[in-house]
C-alpha cells in the first residue's frame, strides 16, 4: 500500500484528536484525545520508518509511548487531586483564572 | 566468555563521560534528594534537602565550566555540548538556585514533600539540559517532555489552593497539545529526511525547502515550540499558568523555560534547517511582530502581577526572536545575552512577589506594593530596578539587551523588527513604570491586612497560608484560636509585618545588582554570550 494512505489515516487520527481536546469538557476525555494526537504521530512514524527502511522512527515511538504514558499519570494524578478537592470536573468550569 | 565480554564492550558508541557529567550530576543529585526527602525529621527535610538541590546545582554548573570550549557530539552524536549548550546550563543553574532560594520556606514544597519538589525541579532542569543539547529527533523530544512533565507538577504542588491544581491541569493539556503539535511536525521532518539526526536533516534542508511535506513539518515544529516559549497566538495559557502556580515556580518557569525554548529553536532552526531559512524566517518575523504586540498590549490593564510578569515574558519572548530570524552568530549573542539577563531581571521581580506575598496576605495584586519606597529599600530598590530594566532603560543590562538585538536585526536586513522592539518597548513603560509608582508614590493602606489577622484566614486563604506559614506556624493549625491572642492590636504597621526571610531579600538584592553591573560593564557576559554564537559555526 501507498505511503500517503498511512499519512492520511494520521492526519485524520490528529485532527480527530486535536477536535476532541478543543471541544470536550471532561479531562479525562480530553486526556484520551491527547493521546489520540500523540498516536497519530506514532502512525506517521512507523509508517516513515517502513518507507524509509530505517529503524530510528520505529525507536522513536516506542520513546513516545513511554512518554505518553508518563503524561497521562500525571494527568490523572492532577485529576484526582482536583476531584478530592471537590472542583468541578468540568474544563469549562475551571474559571478561577480567568484568562 | 571474557573474549565474548570484550566483544559486547567494542558495540556500544563511545560516550564522552567528561562532558556528559553535567548530565550525570543533576541525575544523580536528582535521585539523591529524592531518597534524602524521606527522611523523618523535619530539619533534614527542610534545610538539608535544599541545601543538596544548591550543592547539586553548584556542581551542575562547576563541571559545566570545566567542559567549556569542549565543542563536540556525545553519545552517537546524539548530543552536542559545545558552548551554547554550556551557557545556557548556567542560565538553567542560575534560574534554578533562585528558585531553590526562593522555595525555602514555601508552602508549596512542604506540601508536596521538601524531596519531591526539589528531585522534580533538578529533573526539569535536567530535561532543558538535553533539550538544548539534542541533536536528534528523539533526544529533542525526551527533552521537551523531560522538561515540561515536571514542571506540571511543580504548578499543582501547592494542592490547598484551587488556582494551584487549576493552572497544573491547564498548563498540563495546553503543554501536551503543543507537544503533540511538536511531535507531528517531527514525524514530518523525520519522513522528508529519513533520519532522526540534525545531520540528516541538515543534508536535506535545501533541496526539500520547497517540498510540502518538509514545510508542514517545520510549520508544526515551529508551533509546538512557540507554546513552550509562549510565542503568541500560542501564548494563552502564559497568565492563567503564572498566575496560579506558586511563586518560586513561576518564576523558574518564566526564566528557564524561556531559555530552553529558545535554546531549541536555536540548535534546530538555526543549526539543520538554516537552508530552508527563506521557509520559516518569514514566518518567524511575523509571529515577533505579533508577540511583541499581543504581549505589551496584554500587560497594560493587569492588576496582578503575576499576570503583568506573564504577558510581558510574552512581549519579551517577542523581542528575543529577533535575535533568531537573522540567523547571525550576533543574533544568537545577541539572544543568549538577553535570555542571561531576563533570568536576573525577573527574578528579582518574582523574589520581591514572594517576599510580599508572605508580608501582606495581599497575594500578588500590585496593591501589596504600596508603601515599599518608605520603609522597604532592600525591596523597594529591586523592583524598581527589574522594572526599569525590563523595560529597557540605560544604566540596567536591559538596555544592553535591546541594543545588541536591535543591533543584530539592523546588521541583517531586519531594521524593521528593530523599529517594532522599539516601539514595543515605548508601549511597555506603561505597565512597568506604574509598578515603579505604586512602590514609591501610594501609601501603605492605613489598616493593612497585618500578620495579626491572618490566622482568621488560615485554611480559606492561601495567601494567608502562605504569611502564616513563612513566619513558621503550621497553616491552618491555629484556625480555631484565634481571636484571643492575635486580634487585639490595632495594626499600625503600614506595609505589612516583616518575616524575617534574609533568602528572598538576597535573591532580590543579588539579582538588582547583577542587572546594575551588566548595565554599566556587559563585556564580560557580552564575551560569554559570543563565545556561543560562535558554537554554531555554519553562521557568519
Amino acid at each position: 500500500m501507498d505511503l500517503i494512505w498511512y499519512l492520511i489515516v494520521s492526519a485524520l487520527i490528529f485532527c480527530i484528536g486535536a477536535g476532541g481536546v478543543l471541544t470536550r469538557r471532561n479531562p479525562l476525555v480530553v486526556l484520551l484525545c491527547l493521546e489520540l494526537m500523540l498516536n497519530a504521530a506514532n502512525l506517521a512514524l512507523v509508517a516513515f520508518a517502513r518507507a524509509h527502511g530505517d529503524m530510528g522512527g520505529q525507536i522513536f515511538a516506542l520513546m513516545v509511548m513511554v512518554v505518553a504514558a508518563c503524561e497521562v499519570a500525571v494527568g490523572l494524578g492532577l485529576v484526582v487531586a482536583i476531584y478530592r478537592r471537590r472542583l468541578p470536573i468540568d474544563v469549562d468550569e475551571l474559571r478561577e483564572l480567568q484568562g | 566468555m571474557t573474549g565474548l565480554l570484550a566483544q559486547a564492550t567494542t558495540k556500544g558508541p563511545p560516550i564522552n563521560w567528561e562532558a556528559l557529567s553535567p548530565f550525570i550530576a543533576l541525575v544523580a543529585g536528582g535521585c539523591i534528594v529524592l531518597l534524602v526527602g524521606l527522611a523523618r525529621s523535619a530539619f533534614i527535610r527542610r534545610q538539608v534537602v535544599p541545601v543538596l538541590t544548591l550543592l547539586t546545582l553548584g556542581a551542575t554548573a562547576g563541571l559545566g565550566v570545566w567542559q567549556w570550549d569542549i565543542n563536540e557530539g556525545i553519545v552517537a552524536n546524539a548530543m552536542v555540548v559545545d558552548n551554547l549548550t554550556l551557557a545556557l546550563t548556567m542560565i538553567f543553574v542560575a534560574g534554578g538556585i533562585a528558585a531553590v532560594f526562593l522555595s525555602w520556606r514555601s508552602i508549596a514544597s512542604a506540601e508536596a514533600g521538601e524531596g519531591e519538589y526539589y528531585a522534580l525541579m533538578l529533573m526539569s532542569i535536567l530535561g532543558m539540559l538535553v533539550l538544548v543539547a539534542a541533536n536528534d529527533l528523539v533526544v529533542l523530544f525526551i527533552g521537551f517532555e523531560l522538561l515540561s512533565i515536571p514542571l506540571y507538577v511543580l504548578c499543582a504542588t501547592h494542592m490547598r489552593r484551587e488556582q494551584s491544581l487549576e493552572s497544573g491541569l491547564k498548563y498540563l493539556i495546553i503543554g501536551s497539545v503543543g507537544s503533540a503539535t511538536l511531535l507531528y511536525g517531527l514525524a514530518m521532518l523525520y519522513g522528508a529526511a529519513g533520519g532522526t539526526n540534525y545531520g540528516d536533516i541538515a543534508a536535506v534542508a535545501a533541496e526539500m525547502a520547497d517540498d510540502t511535506l518538509f514545510m508542514v513539518g517545520i510549520g508544526l515544529v515551529l508551533a509546538g515550540l512557540a507554546f513552550k516559549a509562549s510565542v503568541a497566538p500560542f501564548h494563552q495559557w502564559t497568565p492563567d499558568v503564572y498566575e496560579g502556580a506558586p511563586t518560586p515556580v513561576t518564576g523558574f518557569m518564566a526564566v528557564a523555560t524561556k531559555a530552553a525554548a529558545f535554546g531549541v529553536i536555536i540548535r534546530l532552526f538555526v543549526g539543520p534547517l538554516i537552508d530552508a531559512t527563506t521557509t520559516w524566517a518569514p514566518a518567524f518575523a511575523t509571529l515577533a511582530v505579533i508577540t511583541i504586540i499581543v504581549g505589551n498590549v496584554g500587560a497594560l490593564g493587569q492588576s496582578s502581577l503575576k499576570r503583568m510578569l506573564a504577558y510581558s515574558s510574552v512581549a519579551q519572548a517577542g523581542y528575543m526572536i529577533a535575535g533568531v530570524v537573522v540567523t547571525t552568530q550576533l543574533g544568537i549573542a545577541a539572544t543568549v545575552f538577553y535570555l542571561a539577563i531576563y533570568v536576573v531581571m525577573n527574578l528579582a521581580a518574582f523574589a520581591v512577589i514572594t517576599a510580599r506575598e508572605r508580608e501582606t496576605g495581599l497575594g500578588d495584586d500590585i496593591s501589596s506594593l504600596y508603601g515599599l519606597g518608605r520603609d522597604r529599600p532592600f525591596l523597594a530598590w529591586p523592583m524598581t530596578i527589574a522594572m526599569l530594566a525590563l523595560a529597557g532603560f540605560p544604566v540596567t543590562a536591559g538596555f544592553f539587551g535591546k541594543i545588541y538585538l536591535i543591533n543584530a536585526a539592523v546588521n541583517n536586513g531586519y531594521g524593521w523588527l528593530g523599529v517594532v522592539i522599539v516601539v514595543g518597548s515605548a508601549i511597555s513603560l506603561a505597565y512597568y513604570l506604574r509598578v515603579v509608582a505604586a512602590v514609591w508614590m501610594r501609601e501603605a493602606p492605613a489598616a493593612s491586612t497585618s500578620l495579626s489577622a491572618v490566622p482568621i484566614m488560615a485554611g480559606g486563604s492561601p495567601e494567608g497560608d502562605e504569611a502564616a506559614y513563612a513566619a513558621g506556624r503550621e497553616p491552618g493549625a491555629d484556625v480555631g484560636r484565634v481571636v484571643s491572642e492575635d486580634f487585639g492590636e490595632p495594626s499600625i504597621i503600614t506595609s505589612g509585618p516583616r518575616i524575617s526571610q534574609p533568602e528572598v531579600i538576597f535573591v532580590a538584592v543579588f539579582c538588582a545588582l547583577v542587572t546594575i553591573a551588566f548595565g554599566v560593564y556587559p563585556e564580560p557576559l557580552m564575551d560569554v554570550a559570543r563565545d556561543a554564537g560562535e558554537a554554531l559555526q555554519s553562521l557568519r
